[in-house]
């Protein structure tokens, strides 16, 4: 036996954080959430002004957003400011903070969140709300933007969720409606005013910005009209702690005109606009050596749409060895030509969404596929090799009844038998129920929310009716109640937030946080019926006081009332306007020839 | 197939990162710097890298080992070595890289020294470090999701030593592996200040060198590196 002693040095710990910071890691749950330290994380000591970026959530789920990073990116490498992000503090370290009184840190410098100039949001869904007024709170900032001051960060939120701002809206000083890329050289130099007020003059000024109480008018979504031209971020910041998602990001197309009536994100990313393809190759290429993944995400709302897909995938699995291509996204009625072309390097499982279980249904919500294409996406899937299928509805659409819930057993029951058959028992299969809840500028918009009692009843009927060996999972009926509140709030629906926080909802898109009874009590001291919308049909909406989203209101609601009639509407991009009202002025589709 | 033992050192945020995680991250830096390392067989295969004494999670490490198998047609280990360097996270300093022959054995770690820093009141934790000393036995039960079981401390820990340091006391001690595993830091610590009536709460923990058994000769990382046989 031999035995080598390495020498020590005297110290490797460099004093690196905060004396009270590191007295706070030491005591945590995954300390490392705090701590920053990833791969192609950017440091501009010095730079001005200082942005930080924000996700309401926790790390491992923040670090997964694209959006956060486009915008790191951007400010980082193209504007002289500083950007540095901070993610929600899990309880254990947001107990902590307070009572130590140590206010919420960055990533990257470690110093307080509230001295930087802006602190901008990606609010991505109403259930993140509570979490944007602990971040506020845990950074000793003022939750009303009417009491800061001078010495106080602008509070700016933009993401989806803003689509309706109203129930967040005394908590911000600005909101930005749309696709930021464009508009960010605009903010930064805005920052440069003397004052507080000459700094919100100028980001008034900025089109898309939306200044409660100030704004005169509804800010227009802005469309990023050079997405086509513009790559993709090809330095992301990567986690080196495990996160909920490990691949390289490749956007390869904004937008989708599908048309499905209930969805939000298909009004909101309108129209379509894709990326060359070697534009998309060399960005991933460069990806897989900036990140050290071995796997590329093409990501877009209906990846399968890309025009450019074939081409790409053969060309980035040419790349090199081992390299794996994934699509978030399968539309059935071209599932099987798809899963075709990924049998040979996914592994795995699949996830398909028919969203509702009969044809008049899913003609209603625009959904337009028929159940021979879903028995052959389902075949293809199994076929193909996959071990795992996941079959994604919603309960509580407009116009459902109970069977069109016994529909989906049906659907479910066709799945599991083609998996007996054809994976003789290797495949897992899973339904995943959630709860319709109607959105701000969609077709269904106007329709009521289906209540609490009825979804509770449908997901019964579904829970007996569903084959055995199918495993199922239900959205919480509670959680969607909230969501469907908040979803279309208008002047006022903050309180219910701000009650509900003060009682100590966090982290409600979590089900071992989510406490429905503090949501309870809050909508009985600001005397709000959960699940209900006070909406005028007739009149003004409460969000298009705020949002102008470029959809006119007459093609919502011609598209409500052919849902109504079960009239199906084709997508654009086959060449029939639908008139939506989104193009125009500078705005068009652009897609590969 | 050749074996490479990297030498890295693990601080700054570094230092928070679980024992999975910062082999993902020497995992990752050999993929950004272009390094393969090799795979294991089956469907799923994963790179054969791993680290043979796990850091507690908010411990720095000076001279922590990866032992990694690459393909035997790598180009020089100065050149990887550059590459890796350029492609680390902060916090995350790779010193050396020495090459293996596949018939070596895999070292073992035989004991490691530690040091942190106590806040709180100097002269108890100087007492409670004099008790631990004189104790014949300090049984402590360990709670895992395996279960319970107890150890003696005394066993593991083999040296305790207090010395006056700014902002408390610097706690040093050294670690004994045994066949049948170690104690953990944490539990010295615990004791430590639970004794002194302190907070157990330690800043600045820091694995300072590790003894290793079956350690192949090679150019020495850091300073001060003995040799005995």
């Amino acid at each position: 036996m031999n035995e080598h002693a390495q020498g020590s040095r005297n110290s490797c710990s460099t004093g690196w954080a905060r004396d009270e910071v590191e007295r706070l890691l030491a005591r945590v749950t995954r300390p490392g959430r705090y701590t920053g330290g990833e791969f192609n994380l950017r440091l501009k000591p010095g730079a001005s002004p200082r942005i930080v970026l924000s996700y309401p959530d926790v790390y491992e789920i923040g670090i997964s957003n694209p959006a956060l990073q486009i915008l790191y990116a951007h400010l980082n490498d193209a504007t002289p400011a500083a950007a540095e992000r901070a993610y929600c503090p899990w309880p254990d370290m947001a107990a902590l903070m307070r009572t130590h009184d140590v206010p919420l840190w960055t990533l990257e410098t470690m110093a307080p969140v509230a001295g930087c100039d802006l602190w901008g949001f990606t609010l991505p869904h109403e259930l993140t709300y509570t979490n944007v007024l602990e971040m506020l709170d845990l950074a000793g900032i003022p939750l009303h933007a009417a009491e800061r001051g001078e010495g106080h960060p602008i509070v700016l939120g933009g993401g989806p969720a803003v689509a309706d701002p109203w129930p967040l809206a005394p908590f911000f000083e600005a909101f930005f409606i749309g696709e930021v890329e464009h508009r960010l050289d605009a903010i930064v130099e805005a920052l440069a005013a003397p004052s507080r007020a000459q700094r919100l003059q100028a980001l008034a000024a900025v089109p898309g910005m939306w200044l409660p109480g100030v704004s005169e008018r509804p800010a227009q979504r802005q469309v990023f009209t050079a997405f086509s031209s513009t790559p993709p971020v090809l330095r992301p910041v990567v986690p080196v702690l495990e996160a909920v998602h490990d691949r390289a990001i490749v956007e390869v197309m904004r937008g989708c005109t599908a048309g499905c009536r209930f969805c939000q994100a298909g009004v909101w990313y309108r129209p379509v606009r894709e990326r060359p393809v070697d534009m998309v190759v060399e960005a991933a290429e460069q990806l897989l050596s900036e990140t050290g993944c071995d796997e590329v995400s093409l990501l877009s709302l209906s990846s399968c749409d890309y025009s450019g897909i074939e081409e790409a995938l053969t060309r980035i699995r040419a790349l090199r060895p081992g390299v794996r291509v994934s699509l978030p996204s399968l539309r059935i009625d071209s599932a099987a030509e798809s899963l075709g072309r990924f049998a040979a390097d996914q592994r795995g499982s699949v996830t398909l969404a028919p969203e509702a279980g009969t044809q008049e249904l899913r003609d209603a919500i625009n959904k337009g596929v028929d159940e021979a294409q879903f028995e052959e996406a389902v075949r293809a899937t199994f076929m193909g090799g996959f071990t795992g299928l996941k079959l994604y509805f919603m309960v509580g659409l407009p116009g459902e009844t109970d069977a069109d819930v016994a529909g989906i057993a049906r659907l479910a029951g066709t799945a599991a038998r083609l998996a007996k058959d054809i994976a003789r028992g290797r495949a897992r299969l899973t339904v995943a129920v959630s709860s319709y809840v109607p959105k701000a500028h969609t077709p269904f918009q106007l329709e009521p929310f289906a209540g609490e009692a009825a979804l509770r009843h449908r997901q019964q009927l579904l829970r007996a009716a569903m084959p055995r060996g199918v495993r199922v999972n239900f959205h919480d009926v509670a959680a969607s109640l909230v969501e469907a509140t908040l979803a279309r709030g208008g002047p006022g629906s903050h309180r219910l937030v701000e009650e509900a926080w003060r009682r100590g909802a966090r982290f409600d898109g979590w089900t071992e946080h989510f406490r429905f009874s503090l949501w309870e009590d809050a909508a009985a001291a600001t005397g709000v019926e959960l699940g209900t919308a006070d909406l005028d049909s007739a009149g003004t909406l409460p969000w298009e006081s705020a949002v102008a989203a470029g959809v006119s209101r007459s093609f919502l609601s011609e598209e409500s009332a052919r849902g109504a009639r079960g009239e199906l509407t084709g997508d654009c991009r086959d060449g029939v306007c639908a008139a939506c009202g989104v193009c125009g002025a500078g705005v068009e589709m652009d897609v590969l020839p | 197939m050749t074996w490479w033992l990297l030498t890295f050192s693990r601080g700054g945020p570094a230092a928070y990162l679980s024992h999975l995680d910062t082999a993902r991250a020497v995992q990752r830096t050999f993929a950004r710097a272009g390094v393969p390392i090799a795979l294991s067989q089956g469907m799923r295969p994963k790179p054969r890298l791993s680290l043979p004494l796990p850091l507690p999670v908010g411990a720095a490490g000076c001279e922590e080992l990866a032992v990694v198998e690459v393909p035997d047609d790598q180009p020089g280990t100065a050149a990887a070595l550059r590459e890796l360097r350029a492609a680390a996270p902060p916090g995350l300093t790779l010193l050396a890289i020495v090459v293996v022959g596949d018939q070596h054995p895999r070292p073992q770690a035989l004991e490691a020294r530690y040091a942190c820093l106590l806040e709180g009141d100097a002269g108890a934790v100087r007492a409670a470090v004099e008790r631990y000393a004189t104790e014949v036995s300090v049984v402590r039960e360990r709670v895992s999701p395996k279960g319970r079981r107890t150890l003696d401390l005394k066993d593991y820990v083999v040296h305790a030593a207090a010395e006056p340091a700014p902002g408390g006391t610097r706690l040093s001690f050294t670690i004994r592996r045994r066949d049948d595993g170690a104690a953990r830091p944490q539990e010295l610590i615990d004791l430590i200040a639970t004794w002194a009536g302190v907070e157990p709460v330690m800043r600045g923990l820091e694995r300072r060198s590790v003894i290793w058994r079956d350690l192949p000769p090679g150019p020495s990382p850091g300073a001060g590196r003995s040799v005995s046989t």
